[in-house]
Parts: C-alpha cells; structure tokens; sequence
C-alpha cells in the first residue's frame, strides 16, 4: 500500500493505493515504479523519501524487504512545528 | 534528569488537535505508567494543559516552546497555515521525544500550531530539552504545512538532511 501525503497527494490526486511489485526491491526501483504510474512525479523526484513500515528509506539502492500490506509512505519534504 | 518518554496519543476530530502525552517514570526508572487520555479540547492549543501534563513535584524546570502562525512570509500575506500529518509514524517519532501538542487542519495567525513541553529537576537540562526536541521534530516528524495566501497556496518544506537517522 502506498500513502501519498502533501504534495505528492495532489500531484497524484490520490491519498494510497496499492500495487504489486517483487517481494525484494530496490528503494529506487520502487520509486521508478511509482513515477511510471504518475509522471507528475518526476517533478518531485529529487526531494522525496519514502517511509517503509514508519522508517524512513532514502530512494536509493537500498533493499527493501516487503509484506503483503506494508505501507510505503512518499514523504516530500516535511515542514511540522 | 528528563521525565520524558513513553507517549499515548489521542486525536480530537472537533478541533482536529493531535496530542501526544508521555508517560512519567519514576525517579528511579523503575516503573513506567503510561495514561491512555481523550480529550474534548477547546479550538485552541491547550498551553495549560500541556503544562499540567509535564509538571511533576519531582520536577524543578518547565520549558514550554509554542509555534505559533505567523500572518506573513515572504512579503506575501498569510491567511492560515494547514496542517496534515502521516499520524502512526508521527505518534512513533515523537514517542521517542517529548510532550508535543500539533495542530492539524487550519491554523490561522496568531494561533498556536506546536506546543512542546520538557520538565526536568534543573532548568538547564529542561531548556536545552525543548529546544533539541523542537529541531527534532522540525526535522523528523512527517507533518506538512501548506501556506494559503490570499491567491493560491504552497507546501512548505523545511531545509533538513535527510541524512539524520535515529
């Protein structure tokens, strides 16, 4: 399942949806992914990070490890407090 | 010595107010309790009773920092500030902090949008405290702020590495 939020919710117009992608990926696989499905993302690409299971992964070439239901957040850059 | 830690968390849908209260432990790191409270909260961040949450006779030092909106950025006026939040992560990444009251939805000028509260036996700990742990906040909790001006809106976004990991 993947969680837009701020930014990356109005660019995609959508608040999660969910996809199927292999059980190990890369971080930036993921993303690439995600982007096919919402070019409008691009635009964003280099200021996103995603949130795996609530921690948060750089997209990158790091392996991610994934559940049927695991939530994958896109987190543009944040701005609380 | 910090009284911070284990937090509950209870989100008010009326005024939209997300709260995260910690659990006090004892002196002697013992025990830790933790309280599951609701609360039906007034439209404002609650400064006093975020107060009564962190004061403790143990206690010798209050540090309180509140954020509140400001009407103008960039020469441009500023008609509310809008808050939305990733909330399991959020109450997880403040879990690890301290007493934080946000706002979530409209917060117009003037109203307070963060309250973050440290107690601690001497004022110097407790200072110090709130202000690592609004950083911190600033640089880890997945909340956004847009900013309505008076023709359009923007999210905002803070300047923070990425690179700062637990």
């Amino acid at each position: 399942m993947i969680l837009y939020f701020a930014k990356s919710a109005e660019i995609t117009g959508l608040r999660s949806e969910t996809i199927s992608v292999p059980q190990e990926i890369k971080a930036l696989q993921l993303w690439k992914e995600i982007e096919t499905r919402h070019p409008g993302l691009a635009d964003v690409r280099n200021q996103i990070i995603f949130a795996v299971r609530q921690e948060y992964v750089e997209l990158g070439d790091q392996l991610l490890l994934l559940q049927p239901g695991d939530e994958i957040a896109v987190i543009p850059p944040i701005s609380g407090g | 010595m910090l009284s911070l830690e284990i937090s509950s968390s209870c989100f008010n849908q009326e005024t939209k107010l997300l709260a995260f209260e910690p659990s006090r432990k004892d002196m002697d790191e013992v025990e830790e309790k933790s309280k599951e409270v609701i609360n039906v909260t007034t439209e404002k961040l609650p400064v006093d009773e975020v107060l009564q949450l962190v004061i403790s006779p143990l206690c010798g030092a209050v540090s309180l920092f509140v954020g509140t909106t400001r009407n103008n950025f960039e020469g441009r006026k500023v008609i509310s500030l809008e808050y939305e939040a990733y909330l399991p992560m959020a109450e997880n990444e403040v879990k690890k902090i301290c007493t934080v009251f946000h706002g979530l939805g409209l917060v117009p000028p003037s109203e307070a949008s963060i309250i973050s509260a440290v107690s601690s036996a001497h004022r110097a700990a407790s200072l110090e405290a709130v202000s690592y742990a609004i950083d911190t906040l600033k640089a880890k909790l997945p909340i956004w702020q847009k900013e309505i001006y008076e023709e359009s809106s923007s999210w905002k976004g803070n300047r923070v590495l990425w690179g700062i990991q637990q």
